[in-house]
C-alpha cells in the first residue's frame, strides 16, 4: 500500500505549485543553502589542514632536486631556508592559512611547489579542459547506456537480461585500472588500432587541422571507452533492480485496474526508477575532477588526476588545496542542484524536508 | 507497445553512442585554445633566439626524419628557461651539473666521463693553472656568439659568475665557498680564482676545476635586463621563467605543453664553424613527450615514437633478442650500459650492535649481490666478481686510481654466510638466549633495512639484505616509506629511526673519485641537519679526513694512487656502508627505426652514453645518420 501512495504522490505533483507551495519551496531552499554553506567552510578548513599534517616536508623535496651537485652544507642549507621562508612553510599554521584566505580572496590559488614558479591556476587550467572533455561525456554516455540498458533488461527480460545482467556484474566489478590495461594490451599494443599514450600524436604540434583532430579523436577512445565500459556494467545492474521493483510495486497494478494506458505507467515507473540513478550521475559529475586518475595515468593522457596525484607525491600543499577545493565545490554544487531538483521531480522530499 | 518502447530505448542508445563518438570535438576546443601559444614562439624568436620562424613554417606535425624523440628526462611540464634557476623543470634543455646539458646553454668546457677529459665548448683550447694552483685561466673561442648574433666575451663568464653569487643561485652558493672570483682580463681571456685558506692555498682546487666545465655561461646583456624586470631581488629573478632568453647552445624553445616539449635546432648556432664541431647537429628538432610513467615510455619506445631512451628497461635485451626490434644499448652485452655509480646500504652507527665493525662486516658479506644484480639490476650492472668493490667507480679512469692487487683481500663478494658466521662466532657475538637470534649483552641484533616505497629495484636489494641477515642470526626486517617521508628522515644526523638505510652515490665528474670518497665517509657531515651531502651514518675518522683534504690539493699521480688506495682499505674496514650494484648515471637505450650511428662502446669515438645531450655526449648529434 505504501507503494501505491508513493505512486501516487509522483501522480500529484504537477499540482502542487501554488502560493503555500512556493513559500514551502523557499524555506526549504533556504535550509540547504545554509548546510551548503556549513559544508563548505569545513570542507574548506580541511582542504586547507589536512595536506599540511601529512609527514614529510615538501621544502625538503625541492632542496633535494635543487642542490643536486652542491657539496657545500651550508649552502645547501641556505637553500633549504630561503625556499621555507619563500612558501611560508616555516610560518605557523594559522598564518599561513590566513595568507592563503587572503591571496584566495584575490583570486590568487597560490604557486605551486612541485612545479615552481608556476601559477597553481595555471596548472589547473591546462589540465581540467582535458579532464572535462574526457570525463563528462563519458559520464554521461556510461549512464544513459547503462540505464537504458537496465531498464531494457528488467522491460525486456528473457534472453536480454540472461546475457546483460552477468556482463553488467562482470563489467562493474572490474577494477578501472584492469579494464584500461586490457584495453591498452588489446587494442593498443596487439592490434594497434589506437595509440597507447598521450592526448595527441606524440610527433603532432596543436594546431586547427583536420589531422590534428583525427590524431585527438584516435587518442581519445581508449581512455574513453575504458570509463564508459566500467560506468555501463554498474548503473545497468542499479536501473535494472529499480525498474523490477517499480514494475511490480502496488501502484503499478493499481494503475493497471484503473485502466491506465500501458505507455503512461511505463512512464511513471521509469521516473520513479530514476531518482537514485540521478543522485548517482551529479555524485560522479561531482567527483569526475579527480576520477580519471586510472585513465590518466594509464594512457599518459593529459588532465587534473596525474596532476593531483603528482601533487599529492611532492606534497605540493597550494595545488592540492586548490585541487581539492574544486573537487569540494563541485561535489556541493551538483548535490545542491540536485537537492533542489528533487524538490521540483519529487514532491515528497520537499514535504519531508519542510515539515 | 513494447516493441514501440524497445525502438525508443533503441535510439537513446544510438544517441549516446553519437554523443559519444562527438565529444572529441570538445577535447579539441583545449589545444586549439592554446595555439596562440605555438605563435608566440614564432612571433618572438626572430629578435630573442635568432632562429627564423614564422607561423607558417610549424607543420601540424614534426617531419619524423627531422626529430630526434628523448624519453626517461621530464615527467612533467616545462616550467621555464631561466638558467640562474634550478626550479624550471626544464630537463632536456636546462641541468647544470657534473656532466652539464648542453643543447641550449653552454659551458666553457664539456665532461666526458669516459675518460674524465674536460673538452673544450666555449673555452679556445685547454685551461691552465698558475704554479700555486690557486687559478684557472682560459680564453673564449673567437667564433662563439649568442643567439642574437653577439660574441660571447669573457665579460660575460664574469658577469655571470657575479650574478650567482650577487643573487645567491644555486650555483653562487655551492661554489661560493672555493672561487673567489671570475675575471675577464680582456674580452677573450678568463681567470677563475680560488678561495684561499690560511696557507695561501686553493682551499679546494678540484671544485673550481669542476665550475668551468659544469656552470652556464650567461650573456651579460641578457642578464642585465632580467635583473632590471626583477627588480634586483633575488627570488623575482629567480622566479622569472626567461621565455626572451638569449643563449649559446645549438637549439632553442620550439613548442611545450603538458603533453610535449620541442626543440628547434637554430640554423645559425656559432659552433658551425670549423673551431668547433665544423657542423651543425643532424636533427632539426629534438623532442620529449612526456609520459606518465616508465611503462608508457617503454611501449613508446618500442613501437619507435622514441629515439633515445634514458630509462630503466627491465630484461633491455629482450627487445632484440626476443622482439627482434632494432634496439641497441652502449653495449650488445652485460651491463649494456656504462655503470658510474654505487647505489649504497648505509649503518647508521647509532643504532645498537651496529657501532660493532664485525657486525657490519658479517651483514655485507652475507648479501648475495649477484642475486641483487640479476633480479634487481636484470644484470645490467657488473658483478662484484667482474669490477672487485671499493670507492670507485667501473669506468676505467677512476679504476686505474687505486691498487687492487693491495686491497684484494678486504673485497668480499657477498654470500659468504659461513665467513659470516664465523666473523661474529670469533666477535663473541652469538645466540645466548636460544631464541633463533644473536645478541650483545643479552640484546638481540635486530635492524630494519629501509628504502623509499615504489623503487623497485632498491626493495629488492633489500629483501635480498634481509634474507641475509636470517641467514647469520641478525634479524632484519624491511621498511618502504613513501619518498616524502623517507627523505626527511635520512637527512637528518640525528634520526635513530632507520638502522640500514639506500642512498645513491655521486656518479661520475671532474671531481670524482674524491667527491665520492667524501661523500660516503667525510666526518664533516656526520651528524649533520638537513644533510644531502653524504656520511648518513654518521661514521668519523680523522685519517679520512686528512686524506679528503690531501687529495684536491695532489697533483701527483703516484701519490693520488697512494691516498685512493687507503682511503679504499679504510673504507673496507671499517665498512661505514657497503655499495649493493652498479649503476649507469643515465640509462642509455637507444632505437635505430628512423636514426642510426649513435654512440656506442666499440665505435672508437669516445662519446659517453648520457642521452646525446649531457657534457660531450652531445657530439653524439653530430654524428647521427637517417636509416637509410
Amino acid at each position: 500500500m505504501l507503494q501505491a501512495k508513493r505512486g501516487m504522490a509522483v501522480f500529484s505533483n504537477c499540482q502542487s505549485i501554488g502560493g503555500a507551495a512556493l513559500k514551502g519551496y523557499l524555506k526549504y531552499f533556504g535550509g540547504k543553502l545554509i548546510w551548503f554553506l556549513i559544508t563548505l567552510i569545513f570542507a574548506f578548513l580541511l582542504n586547507f589542514i589536512l595536506p599540511r599534517l601529512m609527514p614529510g616536508d615538501p621544502v625538503a623535496i625541492i632542496t633535494q632536486r635543487v642542490v643536486q651537485g652542491m657539496t657545500s652544507q651550508t649552502g645547501i642549507q641556505k637553500v633549504y631556508e630561503e625556499y621555507a621562508t619563500l612558501f611560508g612553510t616555516n610560518r605557523p599554521m594559522h598564518e599561513q592559512f590566513f595568507l592563503y584566505v587572503r591571496n584566495l580572496f584575490q583570486g590568487n590559488l597560490g604557486t605551486s611547489f612541485s612545479q615552481y614558479p608556476r601559477p597553481v591556476a595555471d596548472i589547473l587550467k591546462s589540465s581540467l579542459g582535458w579532464t572535462l572533455a574526457l570525463q563528462l561525456p563519458a559520464i554521461l554516455v556510461g549512464w544513459m547506456i547503462g540505464n537504458t540498458l537496465g531498464a531494457l533488461a528488467a522491460y525486456v527480460k528473457k534472453g536480454f537480461d540472461k546475457v546483460l545482467l552477468p556482463a553488467s556484474i562482470f563489467l562493474s566489478n572490474l577494477p578501472a585500472f584492469g579494464m584500461a590495461v586490457i584495453l591498452l594490451v588489446i587494442f593498443g599494443v596487439q592490434l594497434k588500432w589506437f595509440p597507447t599514450s598521450g592526448g595527441y600524436g606524440f610527433d603532432m604540434i596543436p594546431k586547427f587541422s583536420w589531422d590534428f583532430i583525427k590524431s585527438v579523436i584516435l587518442h581519445y577512445q581508449l581512455p574513453f571507452w575504458s570509463i564508459v565500459t566500467i560506468a555501463i556494467g554498474g548503473q545497468a545492474i542499479g536501473m535494472r533492480s529499480m525498474s523490477i521493483y517499480e514494475l511490480n510495486a502496488d501502484y503499478v497494478k493499481f494503475a493497471r485496474f484503473l485502466g491506465i494506458k500501458d505507455r503512461k505507467i511505463i512512464g511513471y515507473v521509469f521516473r520513479n526508477a530514476m531518482l537514485p540513478q540521478i543522485t548517482g550521475l551529479a555524485l560522479s559529475i561531482g567527483t569526475m575532477v579527480g576520477g580519471a586518475l586510472v585513465a590518466e595515468t594509464i594512457f599518459s593522457y593529459p588532465g587534473l588526476g596525474s596532476t593531483i596525484l603528482t601533487a599529492v607525491m611532492g606534497q605540493d600543499y597550494p595545488m592540492i588545496s586548490a585541487a581539492t577545493l574544486l573537487i569540494t565545490l563541485m561535489v556541493l554544487v551538483t548535490t545542491f542542484l540536485i537537492e533542489i531538483l528533487y524538490g521540483v521531480i519529487d514532491p515528497r522530499i520537499k514535504a519531508a524536508q519542510t515539515d | 507497445m513494447k516493441k514501440r518502447l524497445i525502438f525508443i530505448l533503441s535510439l537513446v542508445i544510438v544517441f549516446s553512442l553519437l554523443l559519444a563518438s562527438c565529444t572529441p570535438a570538445a577535447n579539441v576546443e583545449e589545444p586549439v585554445g592554446e595555439e596562440p601559444a605555438v605563435e608566440e614562439p614564432a612571433e618572438e624568436e626572430p629578435a630573442a633566439a635568432g632562429v627564423d620562424l614564422d607561423a607558417a613554417d610549424i607543420a601540424a606535425s614534426l617531419p619524423r626524419d627531422e626529430t630526434l624523440y628523448i624519453a626517461g628526462l621530464q615527467w612533467s611540464a616545462l616550467v621555464g628557461w631561466n638558467p640562474y634557476a634550478s626550479t624550471n623543470n626544464n630537463a632536456m634543455g636546462v641541468s647544470a651539473g657534473s656532466s652539464a646539458r648542453v643543447p641550449i646553454w653552454e659551458t666553457p668546457y664539456m665532461y666526458n666521463m669516459i675518460n674524465g677529459e674536460e673538452i673544450p665548448l666555449l673555452a679556445d683550447g685547454d685551461y691552465t693553472w698558475n704554479d700555486a694552483m690557486t687559478e684557472i685561466t682560459f680564453t673564449i673561442k673567437e667564433a662563439a656568439m649568442w643567439s642574437d648574433g653577439t660574441p660571447v666575451t669573457a665579460d660575460d663568464v664574469a658577469y655571470t659568475w657575479a650574478t650567482n653569487v650577487k643573487y645567491e643561485t644555486t650555483a653562487g652558493v655551492g661554489y661560493g665557498e672555493y672561487i673567489e672570483t671570475v675575471e675577464a682580463l680582456d674580452p677573450q681571456t678568463v681567470v677563475v680564482k680560488a678561495k684561499l685558506d690560511a696557507d695561501g692555498n686553493a682551499v679546494n682546487p678540484l671544485l673550481v676545476k669542476a665550475y668551468i666545465s659544469s656552470e652556464y655561461v650567461v650573456q651579460k646583456a641578457w642578464t642585465e635586463a632580467l635583473e632590471e624586470r626583477a627588480g634586483f631581488d633575488a627570488a623575482a629573478l629567480k622566479e622569472d621563467p626567461a621565455e626572451d632568453f638569449v643563449a649559446s647552445g645549438p637549439y632553442t624553445k620550439f613548442y611545450n605543453d603538458d603533453q610535449k616539449v620541442v626543440f628547434v635546432r637554430d640554423d645559425n648556432y656559432w659552433g658551425q664553424d670549423d673551431s668547433m664541431w665544423g657542423s651543425l647537429p643532424v636533427p632539426k628538432y629534438l623532442a620529449h613527450t612526456i609520459y606518465a610513467d616508465n611503462n608508457a615510455g617503454f611501449l613508446a619506445l618500442k613501437a619507435g615514437e622514441v629515439d633515445v631512451s634514458q630509462q630503466f628497461n627491465a630484461n633491455v635485451q629482450d627487445l632484440w633478442l626476443v622482439d627482434g626490434l632494432p634496439i641497441s644499448t652502449w653495449m650488445d652485452d652485460a651491463p649494456y650500459g656504462l655503470t658510474a655509480s654505487l647505489p649504497t646500504a648505509y649503518y647508521n652507527l647509532k643504532s645498537f650492535g651496529l657501532d660493532n665493525v664485525a657486525v657490519r662486516k658479517a651483514i655485507a658479506m652475507a648479501v648475495d649481490y649477484d642475486t641483487i644484480i640479476a633480479n634487481a639490476m636484470t644484470n645490467q650492472s657488473p658483478t662484484f666478481a667482474q669490477v672487485p668493490r671499493s670507492v670507485m667507480n667501473p669506468t676505467a679512469g677512476e679504476q686505474a686510481l687505486y691498487d687492487q692487487a693491495a686491497v684484494a683481500d678486504l673485497q668480499w663478494v657477498g654470500s659468504d654466510i659461513e665467513g659470516a658466521n664465523a666473523l661474529l662466532d670469533e666477535a663473541g657475538i652469538v645466540d645466548s638466549d636460544g631464541d633463533g637470534w644473536r645478541d650483545i649483552d643479552g640484546q638481540k641484533l635486530s635492524y630494519n633495512a629501509v628504502c623509499p616505497n615504489g623503487w623497485s629495484d632498491w626493495q629488492a636489494a633489500m629483501e635480498i639484505v634481509a634474507a641475509a641477515g636470517e641467514e647469520i642470526g641478525i634479524e632484519i626486517t624491511t621498511l618502504y616509506p613513501e619518498w616524502g617521508v623517507y627523505q626527511t628522515v635520512f637527512v637528518d644526523g640525528e634520526q635513530t629511526e632507520y638502522d640500514i638505510f639506500m642512498v645513491w652515490s655521486d656518479g661520475a665528474g671532474p671531481t670524482q673519485p674524491w667527491g665520492r670518497v667524501r661523500q660516503i665517509m667525510s666526518s664533516e657531515f656526520a651528524g649533520t641537519q638537513g644533510n644531502w651531502n653524504g656520511n648518513w651514518g654518521g661514521y668519523v675518522n680523522p685519517r679520512i679526513d686528512e686524506i679528503i683534504a690531501e687529495i684536491p690539493a695532489t697533483a701527483d699521480q703516484a701519490r693520488l694512487i697512494e691516498l685512493y688506495t687507503e682511503a679504499t682499505e679504510i673504507y673496507l674496514t671499517d665498512i661505514p656502508s657497503f655499495s649493493l650494484m652498479y649503476r649507469p648515471d643515465q640509462f642509455y637505450t637507444v632505437n635505430e627505426t628512423v636514426w642510426t650511428n649513435y654512440p656506442a662502446a666499440d665505435d672508437g669515438r669516445n662519446i659517453p652514453p648520457m642521452n646525446l645531450l649531457d657534457g660531450y655526449s652531445i657530439a653524439g648529434l653530430y654524428g647521427l645518420e637517417l636509416v637509410p
